[in-house]
């Protein structure tokens, strides 16, 4: 060091571009990943019964019948079957789902809107207010501007 | 016999379990009809309607032979001059008394044997008609078997036909996971590839010098001198 001078060093660490891009990019994308929000699935699920196996069920009746045993009498317990795209026959939980999520909204529709909150919505594609992107942040980690002079 | 089977049986072919049923009840009725049934009972079905005829001409023959049998004896006697007489009387007497117990044994003998072969007949026919029963019983459940066979085999195929369903709704399912998730993929795959690399830090150090006043009169000198 020089007399009556002063010198002062400074160090800041660099990344590569390219590297310091992608970590950005990265980051940006989980945000928007994570807005999505719960996907439900509105297919088929458990496949339907058989006619085969329904027929198997009436010679069950009728076995009982034939017997004096008491059968089913005809009455259905699974609900009717849904068809779906390319004639696949079965269930969805989509229904039974909906209904929980709308019973969830009328009950407690706080608590609801703060599950929904953290995503999309997703008819309107409307940002939820605790998403990422709205998170409150403060930075106190970065270098402090350098402070020349005597 | 074909003749004399059961015509609702035969009309409810279609279904084994009623087949099986019906046999079942068919069976287990003629069963315990039979429990308390005796062959004693079926016997007036198997007697010789003619059995009658057959004694009273079998008597009638007995009877003629014993007139026949005292003619003699009467015109022995009468030529030995003893017609009428004790003598004569008392031959007749046995004469009478065996034809008697020909007769007797005659009559027994047939009906002897009219008993025997009509108890026969009826042990027989209860014997086939309970042995029928156990066919029968045995027959039903040769269909209730059938029922079963046929059941069971619609369940396993129709399982089969319910899993291939299932595989294609568990393909469309996996495929519609693989949709909706692809953005968590596409994010894993770049995170897995930036952050799997360490980060190629580098530095910089910059030096930064701030003169004072005896470097500016240094200066000064060195432009003066």
């Amino acid at each position: 060091m020089a007399k009556g001078g002063q010198e002062q060093k400074q160090s800041t660490s660099t990344l590569p571009a390219w590297q310091e891009q992608a970590y950005q990019q990265g980051m940006n994308m989980a945000g928007d990943v994570s807005q999505i929000g719960y996907v439900p699935y509105y297919g088929p699920e458990v496949a339907a019964f058989s006619p085969l196996q329904e027929a198997s069920f009436a010679n069950t009746d009728q076995m009982a019948g034939a017997f004096g045993m008491q059968g089913t009498g005809g009455q259905q317990y699974m609900p009717q079957a849904e068809t779906f795209a390319g004639g696949v026959q079965g269930y969805s939980s989509a229904p039974t789902y909906q209904h929980a999520v709308d019973t969830l909204a009328a009950e407690r529709p706080a608590q609801a809107d703060y599950l929904a909150s953290f995503g999309i919505d997703p008819v309107t594609g409307e940002v939820g207010s605790r998403t990422f992107r709205n998170q409150p942040f403060r930075l106190e980690m970065q270098p402090k501007p350098s402070s020349g002079g005597k | 016999m074909a003749g004399s089977a059961n015509p609702a049986m035969t009309q409810a072919a279609a279904n084994p379990y009623t087949q099986a049923s019906q046999a079942q009840q068919a069976a287990m009725g003629r069963v315990a009809a039979g429990m308390g049934q005796t062959a004693a009972g079926g016997i007036g079905a198997y007697q010789n309607p003619y059995e009658q005829a057959v004694v009273d001409k079998t008597l009638r023959d007995v009877g003629g032979a014993a007139q026949i049998g005292l003619n003699t004896l009467g015109a022995q006697a009468q030529q030995a001059r003893a017609f009428g007489g004790s003598r004569h009387g008392i031959a007749e007497a046995e004469a009478l008394k065996g034809y008697q117990q020909q007769a007797m044994d005659k009559v027994g003998a047939l009906r002897q044997q009219g008993f025997n072969t009509a108890l026969g007949a009826s042990q027989a026919d209860l014997s086939r008609q309970l042995g029928a029963a156990g066919q029968l019983a045995g027959m039903g459940q040769q269909s209730f078997g059938y029922g079963q066979a046929i059941q069971n085999q619609q369940m396993q195929q129709g399982a089969m036909q319910q899993q291939m369903m299932q595989n294609l709704i568990n393909a469309a399912k996996e495929q519609y996971q693989g949709y909706s998730g692809a953005p968590q993929q596409g994010l894993g795959t770049l995170l897995s590839s930036v952050y799997g690399v360490s980060p190629l830090q580098g530095s910089n150090q910059t030096t930064q010098f701030n003169p004072g006043l005896f470097n500016y009169m240094q200066l000064g000198a060195s432009m003066m001198g």
